[in-house]
This record gives C-alpha cells, structure tokens and sequence, in this order.
C-alpha cells in the first residue's frame, strides 16, 4: 500500500475516527486504526464496538487533488501515536507506505517514522447494515436536534436507557425526546419530502453516541441519511459512515408525563432570565443540587435568588413580559433552568408552572418544537 | 515563668475523663453508696440488662461494662443495682464542662464524661500539672466526682495517659517516654484498635502498642488499608486531630439497637422489632433536624457472631417507613436463619435539613405533589408567626418524651448552654 496526501485532508479523518477508539476495549485491535487504500480514495476506520466510524478521503473531489500515487492495500496503525505523529508532520502531504512485513513508513519533508503496523485482515468487518427504514435529514438541523436534547440524557447508569436519546417517528414527525429523570428535553420536526412513509418508536441512541456524531458533523445544508435496524442505526454522508449500537429495552412513555394544563404561566426574556439565574447560582451551593428560588411579585416582576448559609445571598427581580395566574414560589436546579434556556434557543420565553412540587415547563411563546421539562427541587 | 513546660512549636492536649461516671454521680448525689459495690444498668428486671457502669468496688469483683445483669450478680452478690438517671448526669457533665471552661474555651467534648482540652496558650495559668491538678481538685471538690487527666502532645496520647492511672490520676505522657510507657501495652489497649482489629494484628504476631509501632508500613496498609497506617502512626505518638470545639455538633450517625428478649427466628417478630427501631431513630433524626442518606442494619446472633450490612443511597430520608423498608430489605438480603439476638438500625451519612434539598423525580414526584397544599400551609404560617412552628413543636414533644436513647451522644448538644 502507498499513497501519497493532503496532511489537512488526513489530519481532519484521523481526528474524527479518533472518537470512535477507545483504548480500553476488550478486542486489542480495536485500539488501533484502519487505513485502506483503493483507486477511489482512502478509507479510515475506527470502533469501539459501540460505534464505528468510517471516513473516506476521495482521490478527487470537485477538481481538486487530495490522494496521489495510489497503491491499494490496507493496514491498521497504533492509534495511540498516529494522530499526533499526523498533526506533527513537517510539510502539507504526506506519503505512508508499507511493506511486506507491514512495516509502514510516513514522510513528510525530510521527517520520516516507521511504524509496525498490524494484519488489516484482522480487523472486523463492520456490520453491513440492511435498513428497512431510512430517511433523510439535513445536517444542522440533526445537529440542532442532538443539541436540544442530548444534554438531558442521564449519566447513572441506574437506569440505562436514561442514558440515550430516544428517536421516535410518528405521523410523519420526527421527536428526539432525552431525561434523566429530573429533567426532560424533547425537539419534534416534521418530516418533508420523505419519498417513503416510515414510523418507529422503540430507537434509543446512547447519548454519547449523539454527542461524538454531533461533534463530527460540520454545520452543513447537506443532508444525512439516517437508516434504522433492530440494534444499530446509521449516520451516512458522502465520505462518513457512523453507525451505533442502540439500546436494549423500553424507553418510558414521556408524553404522558408531560402537564397539559398549567396555573401560572411567565413570559420573559431568556437571556435575562438565564443571565439572573447565571448570578443566583453563584450563591446556590454546588454541591447541594445548586438551588435557586423563584418567586412571583406583583407588577409583572419575578425574583431570583440564590442562598448559601455561610457565603451569604443574592436577590435579584426581573421584569417579565406578563404573568398570569396564581402566586408561585419554587426552587429548582439552576443548572437544569440553564440548559434548557439554552436549549429552547429563542429570545422569549413561555414558562408553565402547575405548583411548587411539580414539573414546568420551558418552551419559545412562537412554537412548540422544543419542550423542555423541569422536576424542582423541594426544600425542606 | 512556667515556659519550659510549654514547647515552642508543639501542644499540650488533656484529656479529661471521668471515673465510673454515672455509678460517680449515684454516690455523690447519695454519699451512703460510697464505697459499695455498684452498677447502673438498664431494665435491671429484665433479661437483657446490662451493666452500663459500676463503681471500683464493684470492678474488684469482675463486674464489668456491657456484662449482662445476672452475670454480674453472680460475680459479685451483693451488687447494688440502679437505673440509670439521665437528668442526673446531664447536670453533673454540664458541670464538669463549665469548669473545663474556665481555662480554656479550646474545648472537645467527646461524651458525656470525657473531653479534650487544648492548654497550649495557658501559659498564664501554670505549668501543665499545676493547671491539671487544679482541673481535678475543682471537679473533687465542688461536684464530689473523681476524673483522671492525660497530658501529651496530641489526643491519642493523652486519651493513652489519662487511661493510665484510675482513679483520680494524673499522667504525662511525652514523646520520649513512649517505649517505656506505651509500647509495652497490649493491642488490645490502644484507642482506636477494637476486637476484630486486634485479632487481625495479632494474627501478625502483633502484640503490643510497640510491636506495631515498628512494624512494616506497608504490610499494615494491605492489612487494614489506610486505617493500618493511621494506627502506625498514633502507636509511634502522630496524631495531628486539633481539638476541635465544633466538632460536638457534627453527628455522624444516629442508631439505637436492641436485644430481643429472646432470640428470635419469627419474622413477624423480627419485623416488629425494626419497626420499633426505626421510629426511635426517626423520632432522633426529627429531634435533631437532620437526615440521612446511609442506613445501617446490624444483627448479633444467638452465637454472639455480629454482621452490620448498610445501603448508601442517593436521596436523602428521614421517615420512619423509609428506615424501615431499608432496614428490612438489608434484613432480608443478609439474613442467615440462624436465631438472632439483638437488632440495630443506624442512620448514617447525615445532614442538616435546612441545607437538604430534594430534587423531585418525574417518575416519582405525586407522592410529594399530593402534600403540596400541606407544605403550603406551613409556609404560610411560618411567613406569619415566624420559622416553622411545626418542627418546633415535632423537637419539643420529642424532648418530653425522652424518646432519644443514645444519651452520651444527644447530650453533647447542650453542654454549653
């Protein structure tokens, strides 16, 4: 195998299967990483058995050169130094060879390593997926997906499928719903121009999956095919392949958790009131859920506040938009409080309250795609 | 004046620790027992009393502390008996603090009877013994109680010293006087080194205070982790714990345990047993505002064999039914069927209330939305008429019920006062 390419090309490859090699895995060879060269192009491989990542480097792409002299063949290379060895490299291409004995040789400039490679035949083959249900999605809106609620996922492992994100399609809408149980994210989109009429409803993609692929992915109107099988599902792109694990067992139903009717309802502006919250929990004691207190005043005016006993305490009122409905006064984890402002992503808030001890509810006054739900906390 | 009894860069610690404390208290409150052969013991009529304490009379005769009753008895005949008189030494303690007190505000109460002091700013007052001396001519001749005082360089040694020499003693113990004085004492002696760890030393043919001392850091660590190298470093006179005044108000568990009056293998019994336990500790818990996030269970078989298996949980609790259910499911994973002797429940890992929070759990969160309007309720009125009047009244019924049993340990709340 030989060839000769653009170390930028390389560099941006490596560090994108990188996210799929783990160095604790139980199969040695997981920990290194696949090269294949054929006329198209090279090809990178990573996997941790929980996702796998193939990233291809075309010889040629709108005109311009980014793989020369190619003799096919394969290889797989300690992951452990390629990369840096890669970002290292003196000049801007490459040339990796190797030999017989599967000695590889990168030079660039007048540096050159030599690695021992291993038996590329040893690596696994990855599953060949056959999806019966696939569709299309364009790429920043599944990064805004992942975004809106990946965050949510829980990170104990007490309950497992807390920790990945549920992917739904119902009626022709897409839903990625995530909790840990103190909290709950959820985003719908409606699909368009689907050519086929798919639904499922049992997908759950472990968190940190959506997080490594949402990672990869650059902000593009591209669109990425999203196929779905029993046990796996796939992310593909032009030159990505991104396929994951999905978790085993039932997801609870959500919807039903959700408050369909509320007693007081505050409308505001989100970075105010995020920016509030941001001061009070500088007071609210990291180590005790990080609480701060809500409490209705007349004249439209909330107040914020956050109280450490022995640091001392921070009050702070906010105008809101309106605020209608009963008195309310209500603790709750100012972290949760800010993620979901950041995740609502929009300049006005609606926020729902049904009383102190039970769940409320986040979402933009202009739609109703992103809900986000908060548990509060009870103070004794 | 005195300067060359104080180090320059080092402490004088006391510890002071009342003789026979309770059986003390007895005699002084009624001189005529003095002399005579006495024990304080709980439930004095039935079979699972045990001797709390006794006088030296009563020791000579093999009387000890935790022997059960009639075992006493049979070793020495003429045994008084008496039930315990929580009023009584709760007094006679507060007492004794006070004049700890009035030499230095540097002080640790680590029960009931025994105290750290720390003197090493005393210079104004005396020399170590002279202030010692003083201690204990004080608490002789105002409270008619006996007390033995240590004095070293740090807490381990002088807890060490004050052990030394009983009644009314008063021992110093320096660094230098460590292989004459300390090593030559049994394991067993050492504070800090209970049954089992002692059984395990001795097992390395560690003997005495010295042989562990000298013995290889390293194996100590495998032995008994960071424990073993602790001990090391105590029995080599290291201890660096300040005297620490505010250390009364951290509690670090709350239990209460029981001998059945018979040993057991009825569930029904069993079951009723550990509902009684969990209330007493929830009613302490309750007293003291505090909950706790580890419960203890402890059974003691009819063989005397002892297990204590706990559950570290992420929420906080305080309820009687949450001890309970705990208490049972521990109860049932590690059960043997053997007959059990006594029971114990122990709430661990606590916390103040009013810096617990709960975060509510969307899977979980009506059992609390019912008793919103409750809450509410309590808000409201507490805005009106000042903090919570409730947990006011749940401390104050709890005080009057007396329904706390680990005295030594409720009573350090209230020295001070």
């Amino acid at each position: 195998m030989k060839f000769i390419i653009q170390r930028e090309q390389l560099m941006e490859s490596v560090q994108n299967v990188m996210k799929a090699i783990s160095s604790r895995t139980t199969i040695p060879i997981l920990t290194g990483m696949k090269l294949e060269a054929g006329e198209q192009g090279v090809k990178l491989t990573g996997s941790d058995s929980d996702i796998s990542i193939e990233s291809f480097i075309p010889a040629e792409e709108d005109g311009i050169v980014y793989v020369e002299q190619i003799e096919p063949g394969s290889i797989v290379l300690q992951a452990k130094y390629f990369p840096d060895i890669v970002r290292k490299l003196p000049q801007n291409t490459v040339e990796i060879e190797t030999d017989d004995h599967r000695n590889v040789t990168i030079r660039s400039g007048s540096a050159e390593f030599h690695l021992n490679g291993q038996d590329a035949e040893e690596y696994p083959q990855l599953p060949q997926l056959h999806a019966e249900d696939s569709f299309e999605l364009p790429i920043d809106l599944l990064k805004n997906l992942i975004r809106q609620t990946v965050f949510a996922v829980s990170t104990s492992e007490t309950r497992p499928i807390l920790t990945g994100v549920n992917v739904k399609i119902e009626d022709g809408i897409l839903q990625f719903t995530a909790t840990d149980s103190h909290r709950l994210a959820s985003r719908k989109l409606p699909l368009e121009n689907q050519e086929t009429e798919i639904s499922f409803n049992h997908v759950v993609i472990p968190g940190k999956s959506l997080t490594e692929l949402n990672k990869i992915l650059a902000d593009s109107e591209q669109t990425i095919e999203i196929s779905v099988t029993d046990n796996q599902i796939l992310f593909r792109t032009k030159n990505l392949y991104f396929l994951s694990r999905l978790l085993d067992g039932n997801y609870p139903e959500t919807s039903r958790l959700i408050p369909d009717e509320s007693k007081t309802v505050v409308t505001i502006d989100a970075k105010e009131l995020l920016q509030s919250i941001d001061r009070a929990s500088l007071l609210a004691r990291e180590n005790r859920n990080n609480v701060v207190r809500l409490i209705t005043k007349g004249g439209e005016q909330i107040e914020i506040n956050g109280n450490s006993p022995e640091v001392g305490n921070v009050v702070e009122e906010v105008a809101a938009e309106s605020i209608e409905g009963e008195e309310l006064k209500i603790s709750f984890s100012a972290k949760y409080m800010m993620d979901a402002l950041k995740a609502v992503g929009s300049d006005q808030v609606k926020v729902e309250f049904t009383g102190a001890m039970r769940p409320f509810l986040i979402r933009a006054i202009d739609n109703d795609q992103v809900l986000q739900l908060i548990l509060p906390v009870r103070t004794y | 004046m005195s300067s060359r009894w104080y180090p320059k860069n080092g402490r004088v610690i006391f510890h002071v620790d009342m003789n026979s404390f309770y059986a003390s208290v007895e005699m002084a409150f009624d001189p005529t027992l003095k002399g005579k052969p006495l024990a304080i013991a709980g439930n004095p009529e039935e079979r699972k009393g045990i001797v709390v304490t006794s006088s030296y009379e009563a020791r000579k005769h093999g009387v000890k502390t935790t022997m059960p009753l009639w075992e006493a008895k049979r070793h020495c005949p003429d045994l008084i008996v008496m039930r315990p008189n929580f009023d009584r030494y709760r007094t006679a303690s507060k007492e004794m603090f006070k004049i700890l007190a009035d030499v230095t505000e540097i002080i640790q109460p680590v029960s009931i009877d025994e105290g750290y002091m720390d003197i090493t700013a005393c210079e104004h007052l005396g020399s170590p013994l002279e202030i010692a001396d003083r201690i204990q001519q004080r608490i002789s001749d105002e409270l008619d109680l006996p007390c033995s005082i240590g004095i070293a360089p740090n807490k381990f040694l002088a807890k060490m010293a004050s052990d030394m020499k009983k009644p009314m003693g008063i021992t110093v113990l320096r660094k230098r006087d460590l292989s004459k004085k300390l090593w030559p004492l049994p394991i067993e002696e050492m504070y800090g080194v209970g049954d089992k760890t002692a059984a395990k030393l001795r097992n390395y043919n560690i003997e005495t205070i010295g042989d562990l001392a000298n013995y290889d850091v390293f194996k100590l660590k495998q032995l008994l982790g960071i424990n073993g190298e602790r001990l090391r470093n105590r029995a080599n006179g290291q201890d660096n714990r300040p005297v620490d005044p505010e250390a009364v108000h951290e509690f670090k568990s709350i239990g209460t345990s029981t001998t059945l009056s018979q040993d057991t293998t009825d569930d029904m019994e069993i079951r009723q047993v550990l509902r009684k336990l969990a209330n007493k500790v929830a009613a302490r818990m309750s007293g003291k505002k505090v909950l706790a996030r580890n419960v203890q269970l402890m059974i003691r078989y009819h063989d005397w064999k002892n297990i204590t298996r706990s559950r570290q949980m992420n929420d906080y609790i305080h309820t009687s039914d949450d001890l309970f259910h705990i208490a049972s499911r521990l109860f049932d994973e590690h059960w043997n069927q053997e007959p059990v002797r006594l029971l114990g429940i122990t709430a661990g890992d606590l916390a103040e209330q009013k810096e617990v929070t709960q975060q509510l759990d969307i899977f979980s969160y009506e059992q609390y939305a019912e008793k919103e309007k409750l809450y509410k309720t309590i808000d409201e009125l507490t805005e009106r008429y000042g903090k919570n009047p409730f947990q006011d009244l749940t401390a104050a019924s709890d005080r009057s019920h007396k329904v706390s049993t680990s005295f030594q340990k409720d009573f350090l709340d209230d020295y001070k006062k």
